[in-house]
């Protein structure tokens, strides 16, 4: 009974942060937005039993991550208004419009298909298996994907010596 | 065990992400978009592997790639707006006149 | 569970992996006026690596790691080396452009390095976790270099551009894996090939195709999707936009290619139509733009789109016409390895016509043949290569794609063929305007840069295996066709 009304808080928190992104118009209210969505839908990695996942959420996304962001906003300025009229008519309710369709469509292609499209479980849904835990994803990563992880390494390397190169301006004499 | 409902909040947030990213008009304002976007990503990996059960946790490793990828992504792309706002002064992309397709 | 790693398999990932550290450490160290060193240590990696890869193919065992995630096969190999030829290229065009535009240099060369081995990790990839890194590796990079040109606002914008439908599209593509990951519970490619094949088509399992269809289409540049492409181009500093048309754009053909043909076989009446549409636009609205064009490398954006849709026909007509795959699968790599060169070698001329002109609109570069013939000669060479006119490369390239239609057969891939040769006629309309431009057309100016000294010997490097390249392949086409009995190895594992 806990799943059920967990999912339900938890996805309504989730959607409500992502609206909030979406249409606040102070930028600083937009990343607070981002940061509930990112813990709501921590809560729910944990209802997955991914444990290290909504761990790696928390701290990397809204630690790291949303902190960069805000950093940039208030750089930039928080009082800059951003342009809120239409350069194409109707531009916003078409896109909102479309995006609503997805959705529906989304939704009507889980609900109504019964799950005849997803393979059956192979493992059970016994809760107290060990999915997420630290030792159950670092086998496979460091083992089958250990040169997919040392790529990444590689790339939060260059992403912060390519970012320094580029945001470092250096004053010429003329 | 809910299946449907973690993928139709994905695909939700999706859809928000795609909304954000088209309509907002200010560059950090899209990439907190793409951010939504990529968490539609994670929710789908993580509920699919909760009830496939995979072997190798293959769904949960996916979506730590995801996560740390997209940190990176974040960082290019905020050296980007500042290099930009430098020279411009400006965030928004239709000062860029960017949008000119 | 498979432990073991072949380091010799990987000796050329790690080469490049070792000169981006030397780089790195080397613009650390060196004082301001010894930074060209980082450039030869690029130029070298980039030429060292090719020596491991050499030896694999002499070996021509097919080399498979991570539990199957990561395949070392000729196929691999063949694109490893069509990737780190023509990094090697690109290199030899960046050094005197950076240098003399007072770019900083070591950053440079370290983010180009890093696409060059994400390309490499690409053509070994066999599952989608790898696929997806190396992807990324590919473009992270080039986001950055794009807007390489600080203080100039086109390349700023270029570069954000460029980002941001970059990311947008690895968004997509992520969410139609993530989907394809849930209907079928694998990630490798042959995993995913026995399950989707068994597996009823579900509208799931169609929205998750084309989902990644769109996404690699971003990455292609393919029209409808194609619309940074020309800006981004225009804006890039010029090494750059020849690596983002060769490089990039050959990894983002790989990775599809890869998924669709490894991974998703039983599915292509999906993909088929999807593919053919793409196709079609590509040349006939890539062709028609390139028509208007004015500048020189946004003439070039527009005329790689269009090839972009030229490679794609093989393919997109086999599987229409539930055909062979691995005809048209070859003839698309060979079709990629020549456009690789010559479109190089275009890049090539512009950097070095440019010198000359210092300005990148055609009209400009009318009666260029009067002061730099050499330059003029090149451009001769390399816009009718490109236009497919024999005995140079790019006819040999159409020819395998035309021969390959016709093998496959059927009503929809004659009508392909049609578009395919309507479009090339038109394309000759436009490289041969550059060509008349630069030959027959009266200088309506006097030329502002320097043309009596030769350029630095780098580029003229760079341009002289180009042109050796694309003049050898178009005499001896056997040349460019163990590059197809190399690719046929990859049907034979898969």
């Amino acid at each position: 009974m806990v799943e059920p009304i967990l999912f339900v808080l938890m996805s309504m928190a989730a959607l409500a942060g992502a609206v909030t992104v979406v249409a606040a118009r102070n930028p600083v209210y937009s990343a607070m937005g981002l940061l509930g969505t990112l813990f709501s839908v921590a809560v729910l990695y944990v209802l997955q039993l991914a444990h290290l996942v909504a761990a790696v959420q928390v701290i990397v996304y809204a630690g790291a991550v949303l902190t960069l962001f805000l950093f940039v906003i208030m750089l930039i300025g928080v009082d800059k208004e951003e342009h809120w009229e239409e350069p194409l008519r109707y531009q916003r309710s078409f896109v909102a419009g479309m995006a609503g369709v997805v959705v529906l469509m989304a939704a009507g292609l889980t609900f109504f298909t019964d799950f005849d499209w997803v393979p059956a479980a192979v493992g059970g849904t016994d809760p107290s298996r060990t999915i997420g835990t630290v030792q159950a994803i670092a086998e496979p990563m460091f083992t089958d994907w250990v040169l997919a992880f040392e790529a990444t390494a590689l790339l939060l390397t260059i992403a912060a010596a390519g970012a320094i190169a580029l945001a470092h301006y250096r004053r010429r004499p003329h | 065990m809910l299946l449907n409902q973690f993928l139709v909040l994905g695909a939700a947030l999706f859809a928000f992400g795609v909304y954000g990213l088209l309509v907002r008009r200010n560059v950090v304002l899209i990439l907190l978009s793409v951010e939504l976007m990529l968490n539609a990503v994670n929710i789908n990996l993580i509920a699919f592997e909760s009830y496939l059960v995979s072997a190798q946790a293959v769904g949960q490793v996916f979506a730590i790639f995801v996560i740390t990828v997209a940190a990176a992504e974040v960082g290019i792309g905020l050296a980007i707006v500042l290099m930009i706002f430098r020279n411009r002064k400006s965030a928004n992309v239709d000062d860029l006149s960017l949008m000119r397709w | 569970m498979s432990w073991e790693v072949d380091y010799l398999a990987i000796a050329p990932e790690l080469i490049i992996i070792g000169s981006l550290f030397l780089v790195l450490g080397l613009d650390l160290t060196l004082p301001r006026l010894k930074k060209y060193w980082t450039a030869t240590a690029a130029v070298a990696g980039s030429a060292l690596a090719l020596i491991p890869l050499a030896f694999l193919a002499v070996e021509g065992e097919t080399i498979s790691m991570f539990d199957g995630s990561y395949v070392v096969d000729e196929f691999a190999l063949v694109l490893k080396g069509l990737f780190l030829v023509t990094a090697y290229i690109v290199f030899l065009m960046s050094v005197n452009y950076i240098e003399s535009e007072r770019y900083y240099q070591g950053e440079y060369y370290l983010l180009l390095l890093a696409s060059v081995l994400g390309s490499l990790v690409l053509a070994s990839a066999r599952d989608l976790i790898v696929l997806f890194i190396g992807i990324e590796l590919v473009t992270g990079p080039l986001y950055l270099l794009a807007g390489w040109r600080k203080g100039d606002v086109k390349s700023n914008e270029a570069s954000l551009k460029y980002f941001i439908l970059g990311v947008l599209s690895t968004a997509i593509l992520l969410y139609g894996m993530s989907v394809l990951y849930g209907l079928t519970g694998e990630i490798t490619f042959s995993g995913l090939a026995e399950a989707t094949a068994a597996m009823p088509n579900s509208p799931a399992l169609t929205m998750a195709v084309l989902f990644l269809i769109v996404g690699f289409g971003f990455k292609i540049s393919a029209v409808p999707f194609h619309f940074w492409a020309p800006d981004t181009y225009e804006g890039a500093p010029t090494p750059i936009t020849a690596y983002l048309s060769v490089n990039s754009k050959a990894a983002g053909f790989v990775a599809m290619l890869l998924v669709m043909y490894l991974a998703l076989p039983g599915v292509s009446d999906v993909w088929a139509p999807a593919l053919w549409a793409l196709a079609a636009l590509s040349m006939t609205i890539g062709n028609l733009s390139a028509l208007r064009q004015t500048n020189i490398v946004r003439l070039l954006a527009y005329s790689s789109i269009a090839q972009a849709g030229f490679m794609l026909v093989p393919f997109a007509a086999a599987a229409v016409a539930g055909a062979d795959l691995e005809e048209a699968f070859s003839a698309t790599v060979i079709y990629l390895v020549i456009y690789a060169v010559m479109n190089l070698g275009a890049f090539g001329v512009v950097i070095a016509g440019a010198r000359t002109t210092k300005s990148g609109e055609i009209s400009d570069w009318a009666g260029l043949s009067n002061v730099d013939s050499r330059a003029a000669v090149l451009v001769a060479v390399f816009f009718f290569s490109l236009a497919g006119i024999p005995p140079l490369a790019g006819w040999f390239a159409k020819f395998v794609m035309f021969r390959s239609v016709m093998i496959a057969g059927g009503a929809a891939t004659v009508v392909l063929a049609v578009v395919a040769a309507v479009n090339a006629v038109i394309a000759l309309y436009y490289y041969a305007k550059v060509v008349k431009s630069v030959w027959l057309d009266d200088a309506t100016r006097e030329f502002p840069g320097e043309f009596d000294e030769p350029p630095a010997g780098s580029l003229r490097l760079a341009l002289a295996i180009s042109v050796g390249l694309t003049v050898v392949v178009g005499f001896f086409p056997a040349l460019a066709t163990f590059v197809a009995d190399a690719s046929r190895v990859i049907a034979a594992g898969g």
